[in-house]
């Protein structure tokens, strides 16, 4: 018969045993999204993308290429004996705000840090949250908006800034009007206001033409028509690449000759395929403004890059996701040099951001990227190229223009997120 | 003058491509009484076909082929998924509908790809003067398909023993049944060919796109509703004339609405089916040529 003091005494057993336990789980577990092992451990990063959506074109390759970037640093031993994890907390938001929004709370637990936000309404849906918990986002956007968030780790240049450039560089080529077709919205917007600063700035005429929402089925009349109408030397499109195609086609079966400058999600290899009815007209008329290296750059962090690719279709989303990577990798080493045995916490990461002024990116980011410690208008990247389709690049795509900064870009000072301007 | 009638070319190549979305949803509304959502993935399932078969056999034959394959998911789609719920509210059933939209094109969506994918057809950009008007051949091709197609529908109700016999139900399923029609085989019929209509409307919407196609194509076959309920939920002559008017009018919005309504900073040609459906739902429910419903009491 078991007497009530020994029962006392199993029970206040169990207890002991289960604390001792719990307190073992501690030391093995580390923060969160931090898992240590040994003397390094697991950090998780999040990703919240769009897989099913209209801009599942972009995350699908862009979440490939962060991936690849990291599964290069743990095959080549990690950080400090840290691995790096990026697949276990990949979620779909379908391009959809509150459900971004939705997904950030369901991962935020169980990640250090957002290694990938994509889209700006999306992102800043998260922000705030993420801020109050010290939580980094890596927004895959380039609104002219996160330089004056603390939690963003942005990278490139903005599309503000970029058609700002664009303008700049069409000026000096002799155009004497400018015109934007351009999506509603942050990217659309924030490229429209960048143009219509710059031709401000220069003095030339300025048109400003909206187009629908990303919706199949239109051939974009009204844009074709508003391009014909306003026959302008030079014409940015800020939209997709169907929208560019469609306009593109429209505009000069209707006898308007110009010259067109794309942001970068304006152009995709598809374009100039065998079969594409606009294959000579982008080939002979577009170029892509961009902040980035082409696929076929001779540097060294594109050539891990192509490696770590294999024969993945070259795509500049996937580039771009692995180049965002040294980003990521730079404030975590700093993190982990700070923090304690038990891995980085999230403070240790968001102050390590702080502190950043550069980034050695191996070649793939522009030059300015990654100085989050700076005023807002030192986080400002302003560097453009101009690509041109070049039918013996891989990626069908070579640099027509070097990197440059235009004066209307250097010299601008930003208060508020371009697309808040329109 | 040439700007106008230019729009208005436009306008009825995007019209033909309503036209044949709105006749799958009137042929299967004649034949169960129900709206069937799932055209919308009909459409995009049907152009994604396409998209494959063409580099293996070419356009033309791509598009046969895809157009019969599609008619066999809809035969499909119907006997697994909606014969089992005759009988039941068709509200129900339009719900189902909603469910096999939705699963056909995140199923499809899957083989899109990263890439928009090109359908391969022959007319891209090409266009011909007449009269001084730039004419897209594209639009010519998609109303000269649609008349081809719509004159066949004809021939096939008026002259052979099945379409006589999805006349005979859509008048009275039952009398129909008691003369010996296989009302299964009608709803059956009806799910097949809306869904070979629904894959050359997506062929002539991806044309309209630069010639290419991504998981957005469905939604153009959302503005097939609007044509329907202008035309008539059971008129297939209203899904023309509905077709035609909707897509000449949502041109003519897109060409002109800057002039028209300089003060409105945004594209009124999305909206333009929706604003006459609300119209014709406001002042004549049942549409142009719909059967107005008679309900005794």
């Amino acid at each position: 018969m078991i007497t009530r003091n020994a029962r006392v005494g199993a029970i206040a057993g169990v207890l002991v045993a289960s604390l001792a336990l719990a307190g073992c789980g501690r030391e093995d577990e580390g923060g969160e999204g931090v898992s240590k092992d040994g003397e390094g451990g697991t950090i998780s990063l999040g990703t919240i993308t769009d897989l099913t959506g209209p801009f599942a074109g972009v995350g699908e390759p862009f979440t490939a290429g962060q991936a690849a970037f990291w599964e290069d640093v743990n095959d080549a031993g990690g950080i400090d004996g840290w691995k790096v994890d990026v697949t276990k907390h990949v979620k779909d938001s379908g391009y959809d705000p509150a459900v971004h929004a939705e997904l950030f709370n369901e991962i935020k637990d169980e990640v250090l840090a957002i290694g990938q936000s994509l889209g700006t309404a999306h992102t800043n849906a998260i922000l705030e949250d993420a801020t109050a918990d010290k939580i980094i986002v890596g927004p895959a956007s380039l609104g002219s908006n996160w330089i004056w968030d603390e939690a963003a780790i942005q990278v490139g240049t903005s599309y503000c800034a970029e058609a700002m450039n664009a303008v700049d560089y069409a000026v000096e080529q002799g155009a004497k009007s400018i015109a934007v077709v351009h999506l509603p919205g942050d990217y659309g917007d924030d490229a429209m206001v960048g143009a219509r600063i710059a031709a401000e700035a220069n003095d030339v005429e300025f048109t400003d033409i909206e187009t629908g929402p990303v919706a199949a089925g239109d051939d974009q009349a009204a844009a074709v028509r508003a391009v014909v109408q306003a026959d302008p030397d030079v014409l940015i499109v800020a939209a997709s690449p169907q929208e560019l195609g469609a306009v593109m086609g429209g505009a000069f079966q209707q006898g308007w000759q110009g010259q067109v400058i794309g942001s970068i999600p304006t152009w995709n290899i598809a374009l100039v395929a065998d079969d594409s009815p606009v294959k000579d007209l982008i080939t002979s008329a577009y170029m892509q403004a961009t902040s980035f290296p082409t696929w076929d750059a001779d540097v060294p962090g594109f050539e891990a890059m192509r490696a770590a690719a294999g024969d993945q279709a070259p795509n500049d989303w996937f580039a771009i996701g692995y180049a965002s990577g040294y980003v990521m990798k730079a404030i975590l080493e700093k993190a982990i040099e700070e923090a304690g045995d038990d891995g980085p916490t999230r403070e240790d990461v968001y102050n390590a951001a702080q502190e950043l002024t550069s980034v050695d990116s191996q070649g793939t980011l522009p030059e300015g990227t990654g100085n989050y410690a700076g005023e807002p208008n030192e986080q400002a990247v302003r560097v453009t190229q101009l690509n041109k389709v070049d039918p013996d690049a891989s990626g069908k795509i070579s640099v027509a223009v070097e990197p440059f900064v235009g004066p209307t870009a250097e010299g601008y000072e930003f208060t508020e997120p371009c697309y808040e301007m329109k | 003058m040439t700007e106008f009638l230019g729009a208005v070319s436009g306008g009825v190549g995007l019209g033909a491509v309503y036209t044949l979305l709105a006749l799958g949803f009137v042929i299967i509304y004649k034949s169960m009484q129900v709206i069937s959502f799932a055209q919308p993935a009909f459409m995009f399932a049907g152009a994604l076909l396409v998209t494959y078969l063409t580099p293996q056999i070419g356009f033309f034959l791509g598009v046969v082929v895809a157009a019969i394959g599609i008619a066999a998911v809809g035969l499909v789609v119907e006997r697994l998924a909606i014969r089992p719920m005759v009988g039941k509210p068709v509200f129900v059933i339009a719900i189902i509908t909603i469910g096999i939209d939705v699963i056909v094109r995140t199923i499809g969506g899957a083989f899109v790809g990263r890439d928009p994918r090109q359908i391969g057809d022959p007319w891209g950009n090409q266009t011909f003067d007449l009269a001084g008007v730039t004419i897209y051949q594209r639009h010519v091709a998609a109303v000269v398909v649609t008349t081809l197609l719509v004159l066949a529908l004809l021939a096939f109700f008026r002259w052979t023993p099945i379409g006589l016999a999805m006349r005979a139900s859509a008048l009275d399923q039952e009398a129909a049944m008691a003369q010996g029609v296989s009302v299964g085989s009608v709803f059956a019929i009806s799910w097949a060919l809306a869904g070979a209509l629904a894959t050359v409307a997506g062929v002539f919407a991806a044309t309209n796109t630069g010639g290419s196609m991504d998981r957005n194509l469905w939604l153009v076959a959302l503005a097939a509703l609007p044509v329907i309920i202008l035309g008539g939920l059971d008129s297939l002559g209203g899904a023309v004339l509905g077709g035609l008017i909707i897509g000449v009018l949502q041109q003519l919005v897109a060409v002109y609405h800057r002039d028209w309504f300089p003060f409105l900073d945004t594209n009124l040609r999305e909206i333009t089916p929706y604003l006459v459906m609300l119209v014709v739902l406001l002042v004549r429910p049942h549409g142009l040529f719909g059967t107005k419903e008679v309900e005794r009491v």
